[in-house]
């Protein structure tokens, strides 16, 4: 079982789709169970990459086309993960603040947390305080990612936590935020539950805060 | 030579508000050849600034309405006229005019769509499948080159005695390829198709001198200078070199995919500033300045984490040391103690300011800065 299983990590972290989806479905013949194939295969090898786009080995494409080979590899089982007990690692909601429509770092987040094994609404740039609470009431949502990249659009940030807050919303999800102009400092002031500085830095930051 | 033909290398600009312009180029070109007159020169002015400073609120507007305000070609000049009206100019801050529709507006000359915000612009991915790579084509008369046009000419009719016009923002090569085909999708490429992305940065710069002479010779028609949207003119033909799209590159991928459209850009000028935008760029700088053509840097330290400028006088003396004048970004705040540990050197300073008072006691620090 090792071996396969590190067929397909290796093949992530190449970023090699074709060797991810055909090592899937080479475990899956030999009996692995999706949910372990998901986790001890598919996961951790996104955290390594991660880990390695951190220690500044990877770059933005290299981290890219593991995340692609990550979502081809989970094609193949998502059908059988909806019938095994296998559950996302949390229920999250990002999108790009009121007035910006910057979408680069937030998409990042995005396929880095859905290859940790998040579940992910994307509601696009753009996206006013009204609409994140409005996804915040229709799903049972864990945690929210916030972003926005111009000093413009930063304040915007803060009136959407407001708007969550006001909505009654706050005490049932985490929110994150992050950005070029954003600081620790600033995530604090505002009330949110943590910044993240890089996208792989992200995923680190919800597992620690819903995990 | 024919008088007509003569290339003029000075020249003097009356303008109501900077009674000093001579001295203030002369502290400029100084700069250029990494030189000192009496003082860096400083541009009282911080980074970004037309970012910030919203002509108009147009938070309301609806996108075509937004689209509309941005071609208004009289109410961005006269927005401009009135922003400076009554002010005067202090060290080496011009007063410029730039045609601006956003940094994208070099990919929309081929045909990409804008969608406005409030201060900027962003482009629609205009090359989905690699067969529209074919279709691409500069066209001088779409609606976005003939806005920028308008906008240039009706700036030098109201220019004479109170601003100098510049020309646009543009981004020829590899940040033009990213507003094709979208970053990510660019970032992919760089796996996927390689010789794609070489093939597309190609027909992202093979227009670039006719786009640069088309509006330098608008420009210099009208007795203007070399200038753009950083405020640093020159006699000749100033541009400003950047990758934005390098902060998300490796630099084997750098070497591959920008150097060579980079070599390519700064060709004809006689002042390149490379614009440094944070520490991903900055990470290329090694090859970056191994272009002979790169006159200067501007460094942009960023914004969050990565202010204020203190953190980076190290970086900032390692290019003093090799030689390379740069602009840095500071507020006031730091600049006592950035004089007291930086020698002035190659130093060309942006300093944000509220008020005239506040310039003129700057100046005179920063004139006993040795």
């Amino acid at each position: 079982m090792a071996q396969y299983l590190e067929t397909i990590s290796k093949s992530v972290i190449e970023g090699d789709m074709t060797s991810v989806s055909e090592g899937v479905q080479a475990a899956l013949e030999a009996g692995i169970d999706a949910g372990e194939i998901l986790q001890a295969g598919l996961i951790p090898a996104m955290g390594e990459v991660g880990r390695l786009f951190e220690e500044g080995e990877y770059y933005v494409p290299e981290m890219l086309v593991a995340a692609r080979a990550m979502k081809a590899g989970l094609e193949r089982i998502r059908p059988l993960l909806m019938h095994s007990n296998v559950k996302p690692a949390g229920k999250v909601v990002v999108g790009t603040v009121k007035g910006d429509l910057h979408d680069i770092g937030k998409n990042l987040v995005a396929m880095m947390l859905e290859g940790a094994g998040f579940e992910i609404k994307d509601l696009g740039t753009d996206v006013s305080p009204e609409k994140f609470v409005a996804a915040l009431k229709e799903n049972s949502v864990d945690l929210v990612g916030l972003s926005a990249l111009l000093t413009t659009t930063m304040p915007m940030i803060k009136s959407t936590i407001l708007a969550i807050t006001e909505s009654g919303l706050r005490e049932r999800v985490k929110i994150i935020v992050g950005g070029a102009p954003l600081t620790q400092g600033y995530a604090e002031e505002i009330g949110a539950d943590g910044y993240a500085p890089d996208a792989s830095r992200a995923v680190s930051l919800a597992k620690q805060l819903i995990g | 030579m024919d008088k007509s033909t003569q290339v003029r290398d000075w020249w003097s600009l009356e303008i109501v508000g900077m009674p000093g312009f001579d001295m203030a180029m002369k502290r400029v070109y100084a700069w250029y050849q990494n030189e000192i007159l009496d003082r860096p020169p400083i541009r009282f002015q911080a980074h970004n600034a037309f970012l910030e400073a919203a002509k108009e609120d147009i938070s309301k507007l609806s996108k075509q309405e937004k689209k509309a305000w941005w071609f208004e070609v009289e109410t961005q000049v006269e927005l401009f006229e009135k922003s400076i009206e009554g002010h005067h100019f202090h060290g080496e801050t011009f007063p410029v005019f730039w045609p601006n529709l956003g940094p994208e507006v070099y990919a929309a000359f081929y045909g990409a769509e804008l969608e406005f915000g409030e201060v900027t612009s962003w482009s629609v991915p205009l090359v989905r499948d690699w067969d529209e790579v074919e279709n691409l084509k500069l066209d001088m008369g779409n609606q976005y080159f003939k806005k920028i046009e308008a906008l240039t000419r009706y700036a030098l009719e109201r220019c004479p005695g109170k601003f100098l016009v510049g020309y646009t923002d543009l981004h020829p090569g590899l940040d033009c390829t990213a507003a094709w085909r979208d970053p990510l999708q660019l970032c992919l490429d760089m796996i996927d198709n390689p010789e794609g992305v070489e093939r597309l940065a190609d027909i992202a710069i093979a227009d670039f001198q006719t786009i640069y002479d088309h509006f330098d010779a608008m420009l210099k028609a009208e007795n203007q200078l070399s200038v753009s949207w950083m405020g640093i003119p020159s006699f000749g033909r100033m541009h400003i070199p950047s990758c934005d799209i390098s902060a998300m590159i490796s630099p084997e991928f750098f070497r591959r995919f920008g150097l060579p459209i980079l070599q390519r850009e700064v060709k004809t000028m006689t002042h390149n500033i490379f614009h440094v935008d944070g520490k991903g760029v900055a990470s290329h700088l090694d090859v970056i300045l191994r272009v002979p053509e790169i006159h200067a840097v501007q460094w942009v330290q960023g914004v969050g984490d990565d202010y204020p400028i203190m953190q980076w006088l190290a970086f900032i003396k390692r290019l003093q040391g090799r030689g390379m004048p740069v602009v840095v970004d500071l507020s006031k705040e730091d600049l006592n103690e950035f004089m007291e540990v930086m020698d002035p050197k190659g130093l060309f300073l942006w300093v944000a300011t509220n008020n005239e008072e506040e310039e003129i006691e700057i100046l005179k620090r920063v004139e006993k800065w040795n």
